[in-house]
């Protein structure tokens, strides 16, 4: 049985789950009309031969090795074969444009570089702009120049022995994606990942099975899809594409899932839909046919879960278990637990992880909190005090029960002249779950006006018009300024007939480039 | 397959079948977001046993672009 006191590194994690669940499949892929399973222990010794080949291409030297493309065994093997060597895994963003890859591969200092084959069309600019690259691999057969493919190294290395690294040394450098400003590298330890693994108990089961839908190179995905699964001998069935999460649903019928409140809002309103057109089905029904028949739990985090989204999950018997955390703590600060029905928190701090609130704004100290920003000690000042304190950026408390509550982003705060601090947060959960919105900004304007920006969902702008809009706009914002403080009214209001600028995780700029018109 | 089609959309959006042309668009008319568009497309790509290229679909702009679209991939 894994503990905290023989797991310690990523290592330890990868050769005690091969021991404890050995041929029990652990990644199950698509592959054409058939399943490509690879057990716990065939993931070990892949992971084990691209280790070997890694210490023929660095001499044995600490490199750092970046990895990039959609969830697989394949992917896997390259990092956990990295890591486990005790080299350093650089996970990049699968949506990145070729500028930004090779401005990120070069930060990272990367030596050597595992890919999807749909970046061979990249490698000319990436040869052009990442010197330091030295070996390229694919993680498919491709007849390139230059390149490796993965299938060749596990056909002509033998696994490698791994010696013993240590807990303290970094294991990964993970890019934030970050609304605002230039991505910074977060370096996590294996001490900081493995923690953030072990810290609670009984979260899942060899019986389980979860079906992985974000982004691999997301701490959020990798930590609790990955690296619980090798924990608790879970199958983690890989969901090939954003086009067939209801397809895949059906086919893995999966016991957990890992969301992200977007999509668990437009699978409800899928099911809402369902349920307009076949009124003597139940929603629970209805909610069974999408999800399975085996579906017991879903997490969710990343980003705010309307509670009203919550409730309309329980009423079709799901628990949506909300946590909270950042990249920078591995990530997870506070998890949800499914025998709690509170509302409107985002899960209980996690074991080993204590908070303190200083000027509102929470602060985390666990052995999941990371290193420090690789090569920024100036931004590693900024958000990691000298004994250790994350500040997370976000406003919020912790109750008696050590419940987390969010109420904003410390960075966001619109400062007023009068001194006092509004959370645009705060002001734009007050516009979630209502069908005329698709998004909202809220802002103060140069001249210190707040703001609130509407890009209105445009199925209710083809149905009603743009003028119905203005007006069930102006009617909300006059509701919610009675019930706040004079000093946080909005007084202006902006409609926009362009969707906003988004990150590449499809998080809302704070920065635009265009405004809405101000509507009257 | 434009009738076919026009049976799928309203599904996914809000919209009368008479409405929906070759030349409709699928965001600026149709006011597709991205979720539903993908979806679609799964459910299409199971329907016709087909499979859909993620990154050929990047290309597709109107109804017409996705019945060209199938048309060429069913062969």
């Amino acid at each position: 049985m894994m503990n905290k006191e023989t797991v310690k590194t990523l290592q330890d994690l990868l050769v005690q789950a091969a021991a404890e669940y050995g041929d029990k499949v652990y990644m199950r892929e698509k592959c054409g009309k058939e399943f490509s399973d690879t057990t716990f222990s065939q993931l070990k010794e892949n992971c084990r031969r691209v280790s070997a080949f890694l210490n023929e291409c660095t001499g044995g030297t600490k490199t750092h090795v970046a990895v990039i493309g959609a969830t697989s065994a394949a992917y896997l093997t390259c990092y956990f074969g990295t890591a486990c060597m005790g080299n350093v895994s650089v996970p990049l963003d699968a949506q990145l444009g070729v500028e930004d890859l090779c401005d990120h591969l070069q930060r990272a200092d990367a030596e050597v570089f595992f890919f999807d084959k749909r970046y061979v069309s990249m490698l000319e600019d990436i040869r052009a702009n990442c010197p330091k690259i030295h070996t390229y691999v694919s993680m498919q057969d491709v007849d390139e120049n230059g390149v490796f493919c993965l299938s060749e190294i596990l056909s002509n290395y033998q696994p490698m022995q791994w010696n013993k690294i240590d807990s303290e040394s970094c294991a990964a450098i993970v890019y934030t994606s970050g609304t605002t400003g230039k991505s910074k590298g977060v370096m996590l330890s294996h001490r900081n990942l493995i923690d953030n693994t072990m810290c609670q108990d009984g979260e899942s089961s060899t019986e389980d099975v979860t079906m992985t839908i974000l982004p691999i190179h997301h701490v959020y995905c990798f930590t609790c899809d990955i690296l619980l699964g090798l924990r608790y001998g879970t199958t983690v069935c890989v969901n090939d594409s954003m086009m067939r999460i209801s397809q895949n649903l059906k086919l893995f019928q999966p016991t957990t899932l890992l969301l992200v409140p977007m999509i668990a809002d437009t699978i409800y309103k899928k099911i809402k839909a369902a349920a307009a057109v076949k009124p003597d089905v139940s929603l629970a029904e209805i909610g069974r046919g999408v999800f399975g028949e085996r579906l017991k739990r879903i997490y969710s985090g990343g980003a705010y879960l309307n509670p009203e989204l919550l409730k309309a999950y329980r009423e079709m018997g799901y628990i949506i278990c909300q946590g909270y955390g950042m990249t920078e703590c591995s990530p997870r600060i506070s998890t949800g637990k499914d025998d709690d029905t509170n509302i409107g928190d985002v899960g209980t701090l996690v074991n080993g992880c204590t908070v303190r609130i200083v000027d509102g704004e929470i602060w985390a100290k666990s052995p999941s909190v990371m290193m420090g920003y690789y090569n920024n000690k100036e931004a590693t000042a900024e958000i990691l005090t000298e004994d250790g304190w994350l500040r997370t950026g976000d406003l919020g408390y912790v109750d008696e029960k050590n419940r987390v509550y969010i109420t904003g982003r410390r960075k966001n705060l619109i400062i007023l002249s009068n001194g006092e601090n509004v959370s645009p947060e705060e002001l734009e959960n007050k516009f979630s779950g209502l069908d005329w919105v698709g998004d909202v900004l809220v802002y103060a304007e140069d001249d210190g006006m707040i703001t609130a920006e509407v890009y209105p969902n445009p199925e209710y702008v083809s149905s009603n018009g743009k003028d119905a809009v203005s007006e069930v706009f102006k009617a909300h914002v006059l509701a919610i300024n009675k019930t706040m403080p004079p000093a946080k009214n909005i007084r202006r209001l902006r409609l926009r007939t362009l969707d906003f600028d988004k990150t590449t995780s499809r998080k809302l700029k704070r920065e635009q480039t265009t405004k809405g018109e101000i509507c009257e | 397959m434009l009738e076919k089609l026009k049976e799928l959309i309203v599904q996914y959006v809000e919209v009368e079948p008479e409405n929906i042309t070759e030349e409709s668009r699928l965001i600026e008319d149709l006011h597709f977001n991205s979720y539903d568009f993908m979806s679609m497309l799964g459910e299409l790509e199971e329907a016709l046993d087909v499979t859909v290229d993620e990154q050929e679909m990047l290309n597709i702009r109107t109804v017409s672009d996705v019945i060209t679209y199938l048309e060429s991939i069913q062969g």
